[in-house]
């Protein structure tokens, strides 16, 4: 299975970095095999197909806006990602995972599977550094990646 | 009287938010603002201006190409540094393929929903949607067979109750006028669509080292080595290979997109009647053929008042006139200077208020050209390419107006650019100009590789003391400017004037409209609950302001809410 770990978000925006940020973290800890993918893609918007086409299976890390404490860590399957609906844009580049992936299924060349960690932000005013609370859950969050990968059979080293 | 307030909630990302007051099933007044400060430039103060680019190159999510050439434009721009002929070209290839890339997802997945209506598809008769789509053009993608899959696809989706990709669209609204066979051939080319953008996206990749972010640039040239007959750089087959990309790109752009947009025109010859707004016109050179960039394959220009017989010429980096005329304004926006001040001394210092309609109400300053608001865009830079009578651009504005003049059975003459639709039209004018300088920037580049020429670098030395630099782009939202304060080789300040920027503009001191604002004022509204019509005109500029954050948001509150008070 050709699968890839896809971090998203702002590295100038303070906490939206955090997906960048656990991909690198993962670059320096494994050996990706031929079938990993390893890649800060920053904002996409709707090029993010562009990226996925090709791959069975995708990991995404995120900041995500749920009510819970900075730093906590929240995975949601294809199905949850799915549910948002994707409403009228005022601006047709509001970027969204599941914009992509709706698109991709009507193509019919979408991943089937997706998994979406997600880490809670605590500010994202302009910055290249992350708040200590998100900070503190980049090796949580990327044994949440490992466990994605190792429940895929996916081999690193 | 009602007020219909297009927002999308509140929220910490940005985003474009949209009042206007609807009198008598029209519009007559108008405020566009964003809602999140960016202020990012601050990041770049006191680092290395040789690094700039790595950075600025993150502002934007679909722009990060064009803003990283701007970046080093400006910084070679402070050294008067001259790049060699090879850098040029590879920048150039870049910029157009990303392009390319940009106007086809534009018109095909963010904004043709405006105005195709995906139910009327199961009405359509693929026989019949085939002829339609033959006698528009030779594309060889548009056969009965072809026209019935897409219609069985959409039905499937429709079933489903998965309303997919088009679930945003105004399904049914009045205001929808396309046959129900041209709704099918622009659905079955919203498809093939996907593949032609990605085409044009591996000529970035292939350049640019990867994307989104390209690694290849370098202030003084590219680091794209080359050497003929190594596999691991820049050589014949992967020219061959770019060649190939390009070429289906090209046949996509001349044989469908341009015939699509002329077809959708043709059927709503009234939207030639809205969405004008501020008529004057800035739009920059680009593709510079020369080390000095002094020479361009696009002319740049001012155009005052929509008369093209006026346009002033802007002829480089370097022109005077240009340095000097670009000012912001932070009359209405959530700034603390108020007053109009030039990029080198510009401020970021943010002075929240609230929403407060007379007035801050935006986080977007208002960018002036010698103190007036000005559209920048694909329309810009194809009016002020008419006007200079650039070959290319006359060829395909006088093409695309016959097209719509025989599908609408008006004459449609380039007055009728200065609307809506003109936006949309110019984009695929531009469009089908860039891709033949596709063609042409990879023969100068392969031509000039042949000859021997392999340089791709000239290394910049930083002068002790001050200096000032502006690199700019025509990128595909429009103009785009890049200033730098350097001092003793360190970035002291920087501020970078985007596209949105000029047409999202708030009014300034004066109370001038921005672009977005002028152009909804008189706009009919049949049903202020579906501000259609608001869309259709904001749409047509290619609004990109919100891909700053990115942020999955399980409550689904990142959409846009109408509010009608």
């Amino acid at each position: 299975m050709k699968t890839a770990v896809y971090g998203i978000g702002n590295i100038l925006l303070g906490d939206d970095g955090i997906g960048p940020a656990v991909v690198r973290y993962l670059q320096s800890h494994v050996n990706a095999g031929d079938n990993l993918t390893l890649e800060d893609l920053g904002t996409p918007s709707l090029d993010l197909p562009n990226y996925l086409d090709g791959y069975d299976r995708v990991i995404f890390v995120d900041a995500v806006n749920v009510d819970a404490p900075p730093g906590t860590i929240r995975l949601f399957t294809r199905a949850e990602i799915m549910a948002v609906s994707p409403g009228i844009r005022v601006s047709p580049h509001e970027p969204s995972i599941n914009d992509a992936l709706i698109v991709m299924d009507f193509a019919g060349n979408a991943p089937s599977e997706v998994t979406l960690v997600g880490v809670v932000p605590q500010t994202l005013e302009g910055a290249m550094t992350l708040s200590d609370a998100v900070s503190r859950a980049i090796p949580a969050a990327a044994d949440a990646v490992m466990g994605e990968l190792g429940r895929a059979r996916v081999a690193v080293y | 009287m009602s007020r219909v307030t297009i927002d999308p909630i509140t929220r910490i990302e940005g985003h474009l938010r949209i009042d206007v007051e609807v009198d008598q099933g029209h519009v007559q007044k108008a405020w566009a603002s964003s809602t999140m400060f960016r202020g990012i430039e601050k990041i770049l103060v006191g680092r290395d201006p040789r690094e700039a680019w790595l950075f600025t190159q993150r502002f934007c999510g679909v722009c990060t190409t064009v803003h990283a050439l701007a970046s080093v434009r400006a910084v070679e721009d402070a050294l008067n540094l001259e790049i060699p002929l090879n850098a040029q070209y590879i920048r150039n290839l870049i910029l157009i393929a990303h392009a390319l890339h940009d106007h086809i997802v534009h018109f095909y997945h963010l904004s043709a929903l405006d105005w195709v209506d995906v139910t009327q598809v199961l009405k359509a008769d693929p026989k019949k949607a085939s002829s339609v789509a033959e006698s528009l053009s030779e594309w060889t993608g548009n056969s009965t067979k072809q026209m019935a899959a897409v219609q069985t696809r959409v039905k499937g989706l429709v079933e489903s109750g998965q309303l997919g990709p088009f679930a945003h669209g105004y399904w049914g609204h009045p205001a929808m006028k396309l046959s129900p066979e041209v709704n099918l051939i622009a659905v079955s080319h919203y498809l093939q669509a996907l593949d032609y953008q990605r085409y044009a996206n591996q000529v970035v990749a292939m350049l640019g080292g990867k994307t989104p972010h390209i690694q290849n640039i370098a202030v003084g040239g590219v680091q794209n080595a080359i050497n003929v007959d190594s596999s691991a750089t820049l050589n014949v087959d992967r020219l061959v290979q770019m060649k190939g990309l390009l070429e289906k790109v090209v046949g996509f752009v001349q044989n469908v997109y341009v015939p699509d947009v002329c077809a959708v025109a043709g059927f709503y010859p009234e939207w030639f009647g809205y969405g004008k707004g501020v008529t004057n016109y800035l739009s920059v050179p680009d593709l510079p053929l020369d080390g000095k960039s002094t020479k361009f394959e696009l002319p740049g220009g001012f155009i005052p008042n929509g008369d093209l017989s006026k346009m002033v010429p802007i002829t480089g980096q370097k022109d005077e006139r240009w340095r000097k005329a670009v000012t912001e304004d932070s009359a209405h926006a959530w700034y603390k200077s108020g007053g109009p001040l030039h990029p080198w001394k510009g401020e970021t210092d943010p002075n929240f208020t609230d929403w407060k309609e007379d007035g801050k109400y935006s986080w977007v300053k208002a960018p002036r050209y010698d103190g007036q608001p000005a559209q920048v865009g694909p329309l810009a830079n194809v009016l002020v390419g008419y006007a200079s009578g650039n070959p290319l651009m006359v060829k395909w504005t006088d093409a695309a107006l016959g097209k719509i003049s025989a599908i609408a059975g008006v004459k449609a003459t380039p007055a009728m650019l200065h609307s809506t639709l003109g936006r949309h039209g110019a984009r695929a004018v531009r469009t089908a100009v860039l891709s033949e300088l596709a063609v042409k920037q990879l023969a100068l580049l392969t031509d000039n590789i042949l000859k021997g020429d392999t340089t791709i670098y000239n290394k910049p030395e930083f002068p002790k003391g001050e200096i000032e630099g502006v690199g700019f782009h025509e990128a595909p939202r429009g103009t785009l400017s890049h200033w730098v304060v350097i001092d003793n080789g360190v970035i002291k300040n920087y501020q970078a004037v985007v596209p949105t920027t000029w047409n999202a503009s708030p009014r300034d001191t004066s109370g001038a409209l921005g672009p977005y604002e002028s152009s909804l004022l008189g706009t009919p509204i049949a049903d202020a609950q579906h501000p259609l019509e608001v869309l259709r005109t904001i749409h047509s500029f290619d609004p990109c302001m919100a891909c700053a954050v990115h942020m999955f948001d399980p409550t689904g509150n990142n959409v846009a809410r109408v509010k009608v008070l």
